[in-house]
């Protein structure tokens, strides 16, 4: 398995998408006839389908740099919310639908959704939630081993930043993000093992292949894996955001990170960043920036929100040079004001009394019809 | 003897409208469970071959007085059924689509010129084959909404349906009120009431629906996002607007579906909740099909049945060329038309309404042409589910489970 070159710190974005039914809110079966429609236009970047028919991926290009992120996430969301209107279909971001059955999806009729519900049961059907990942190049694979244990120390911040999905099955689950534990059900979930190298990497890969645990790397579910076909590493923990605008923040910041992490090299990757990220994330997962962190490295805890906030003024040379010093001022404000999506999620249920217009009024953030301050 | 036995009823025994209520039930049940489980059929071809069964053309039980009682249902479950319809018309839908809106109208245009055409050839009169073609023109909504949801379905196309459906219904309804006052002409009422008769039945219809909503949202407004409140409240207009219209003798269907229609697009607040009806109106609509079942009428099949198959196919392909014309302009997937098409075919019983109302004010009406359009409810009450079931399964649109 090569690792493929790609330009150091070249930007790219997935994002799964809801697709909701206008009368009631719920999810809609309708991602076939989406992406068909769109399969007629010219669309920047790509729309694939996901597991079920209630779900479709955005895919950016490949990008330089924030701003040309947002101008592209800016056109792809114009054309398809044109589409969808054509078919009555709202899109929302948010990583999980408020109240949606998931007994109701249906599979997208597609081989490979196939295999994975015949393997995964009822799994499958839970795993329509959204998220972001984030695609970062790398120079090559030592590289991009490097940066993947040193941002698992940092995946709490992407997680908090991010979070969208306070609501399961119709209640509130006290979390910021409960989307995470859809995604922790997988056999093959966690994190990279803490290898020192490409090379130890490839070992690791290859014996799990010759165990026949997995055939690719997509077979890992891990928080943040690198992508050899790409030559990036991803970062896939956080929820998809309420907005494009917020989505396109969080590569700004993950880009500015990442630059200085390379820079910096303050320290070698150590294996205590795996001993406690099962902590982190869960106090990420269920406090957002109120959360506590652990920082290994240092031997410290304090709130995930003062975290975000020391690393944001520390990127800042980085994010200069890179473009995206609003971005990372932008998401440094939210934390100070305590801003999230997630309670942005809950301050409209508290105004409107009902999911389903919660859901209507996601449909309008996302759509870029109304304001989220 | 009769001394003795004070306690016991009198012979023969009084049937209430309960015992006939569950007697429906249970017969309906059986008949679509039975055609379900044996031939893969809709539950509702099962219901509406329950009332064929009990109706005049086999055991005759059908025309007691009791089944004339039992209107009070037909009445509340079509009433809930349209009301549900016109809630899921969207103009935001056709304002986006305009070619939906053209494809939706189109659709009835092309319905009904077919059968005028059609019936034309048979040297029927204008006027009388102008009102058959407006009676034909619309779907059955009971049909279309029963099976899409015993179904589970969801998706373009069942979506499509219910839209469609809405409005050929309102189509059949405004066009053949439009003939109306040429009918009673022709039978020799004066102008005054030619035209004041249609004004009052669609004007008056309108104007409840229109008054309903209103306290409809109102009401919702005041109770709050309370499911189970907003259920009884939806329940409650359903049925004080039903009573109304019978009360004022207005067109029930119109009615509702102007409920429904402006509940949904008028509500600016947002302060309705999204319907569901559920288990409890189920019931109701088992004996909505037995009723019907009941009330089809085969007598005349045998002479027209040369007429009644025109009538069946130059309908559908009416529809359907339409359809198959505006399926991609309007943002169907490919296949998509056919299905849609096929799915449309159910005739309603409302029809049959129809046809009786017409032949009230106008006798001559009543006998060929009746027969035609009965005929046709008849063989498409029963070969419509299938048509809407298979479409629907076809369009991958369906639960696994139902």
């Amino acid at each position: 398995m090569e690792f493929a070159a790609s330009q150091a710190l070249s930007l790219g974005i997935e994002l799964e998408l809801q697709l909701v039914r206008a009368h009631d809110r719920d999810l809609a079966h309708e991602a076939g006839d989406l992406i068909e429609r769109l399969a007629r236009q010219q669309v920047p970047g790509a729309v694939k389908p996901e597991v079920t028919l209630s779900m479709i991926e955005l895919n950016s290009s490949i990008q330089r740099d924030f701003a040309g992120l947002l101008a592209e996430l800016e056109a792809q969301r114009a054309i398809v919310c044109e589409a969808a209107g054509v078919l009555n279909l709202g899109i929302c971001g948010g990583g999980a639908h408020p109240f949606h059955d998931w007994s109701e999806r249906r599979v997208y009729p597609a081989e490979r959704f196939k295999a994975v519900t015949q393997r995964y049961g009822y799994l499958a059907k839970q795993f329509t939630v959204f998220g972001q990942h984030i695609h970062l190049g790398c120079g090559n694979g030592d590289e991009a081993v490097y940066l993947v244990h040193m941002l698992t120390r940092y995946m709490p911040h992407f997680i908090a930043l991010a979070a969208a999905s306070p609501f399961h099955q119709g209640e509130d689950t006290l979390f910021q993000s409960s989307r995470l534990t859809a995604v922790s059900a997988f056999p093959l979930s966690g994190h990279m093992p803490f290898v020192p190298d490409w090379t130890a990497f490839l070992e690791y890969f290859e014996t799990m292949r010759g165990f026949g645990i997995v055939e690719g790397m997509k077979d890992f579910y891990w928080d943040i894996r690198p992508k050899p076909e790409y030559g990036t590493i991803e970062i896939r923990v956080s929820d998809t955001p309420l907005t494009v605008r917020r989505a396109a923040l969080l590569a700004g910041y993950a880009q500015a990170l990442a630059a200085w992490l390379l820079e910096e090299r303050s320290h070698a990757p150590a294996a205590a960043v795996y001993q406690v990220n099962a902590f982190n994330r869960f106090e990420a997962c269920r406090f957002g920036y109120l959360g506590q962190i652990v920082d290994p490295y240092a031997r410290s805890r304090r709130s995930i929100g003062e975290d975000i906030l020391g690393t944001a003024a520390a990127v800042m040379p980085q994010a200069a040079r890179l473009g995206c010093v609003d971005a990372v001022r932008e998401l440094a404000d939210d934390v100070r004001r305590g801003y999230s999506d997630a309670g942005w999620l809950r301050a409209r249920l508290a105004a409107s009394g009902s999911l389903p217009d919660v859901v209507r009024e996601a449909c309008d953030l996302w759509a870029g019809r109304a304001a989220a301050h | 003897m009769n001394e003795l036995a004070w306690f016991l009823p009198g012979w023969p025994p009084a049937f209430g409208n309960l015992l006939l209520f569950g007697v429906l039930l249970v017969a309906g049940l059986l008949g679509g469970e039975l055609v379900s489980r044996i031939a893969g059929l809709p539950r509702v071809t099962g219901y509406v071959l329950v009332g064929v069964a009990a109706g005049p053309h086999a055991l005759g039980i059908a025309s007691s007085p009791l089944f004339a009682q039992a209107r009070v249902f037909v009445d509340l479950a079509l009433g809930l059924i349209v009301f549900e319809l016109g809630h899921r018309f969207d103009l935001d839908w056709l304002a986006r689509n305009r070619w939906l809106a053209v494809a939706a109208i189109g659709e009835s245009v092309g319905a009904f010129c077919a059968i005028y055409a059609g019936l034309s050839y048979f040297e029927y009169p204008p006027l009388l084959a102008a009102c058959a073609a407006a009676v034909g023109t619309a779907t059955s909504p009971a049909v279309v909404m029963v099976v899409s949801q015993e179904l589970r379905a969801s998706g373009q196309i069942t979506e499509r349906m219910l839209l469609f459906t809405a409005v050929n219904c309102a189509f059949a309804y405004v066009a053949l009120m439009l003939f109306m006052p040429l009918v009673h002409l022709e039978h020799s009422t004066t102008w005054r009431s030619a035209i004041l008769h249609p004004m009052y039945l669609l004007a008056g219809a309108a104007l409840l629906g229109f008054g309903g909503s209103q306290l409809l949202l109102w009401l919702a407004e005041w109770l709050g996002k309370r499911e189970d409140q907003q259920f009884i409240l939806q329940v409650a207009l359903v049925v004080l607007v039903v009573g109304l219209a019978r009360t004022l003798q207005l067109p029930v269907v119109v009615a509702l579906l102007t409920l429904g229609v402006l509940a949904r697009n008028l509500d600016y607040d947002h302060a309705l909740l999204p319907l569901r009806f559920g288990h409890a109106a189920q019931l109701l609509f088992v004996v909505l099909f037995v009723l019907t079942g009941a009330s089809l009428d085969f007598s005349g099949l045998q002479t027209v049945a040369a007429v009644t198959g025109v009538f069946v196919v130059v309908r559908f392909l009416g529809k359907a060329l339409v359809i198959l014309a505006l399926g991609r302009l309007s943002g169907l997937r490919a296949g998509g038309a056919g299905l849609l098409s096929l799915s449309l075919l159910p005739m309603s019983g409302l029809a049959a309404v129809m046809v009786y109302d017409t032949a009230a004010i106008y006798p001559r009406f009543g006998a060929e042409l009746a027969a035609v359009v009965l005929s046709a409810v008849a063989v498409l009450e029963i070969a419509g589910p299938l048509a809407t079931q298979f479409a629907l399964r076809r369009a991958g649109e369906t639960h696994a489970q139902a």
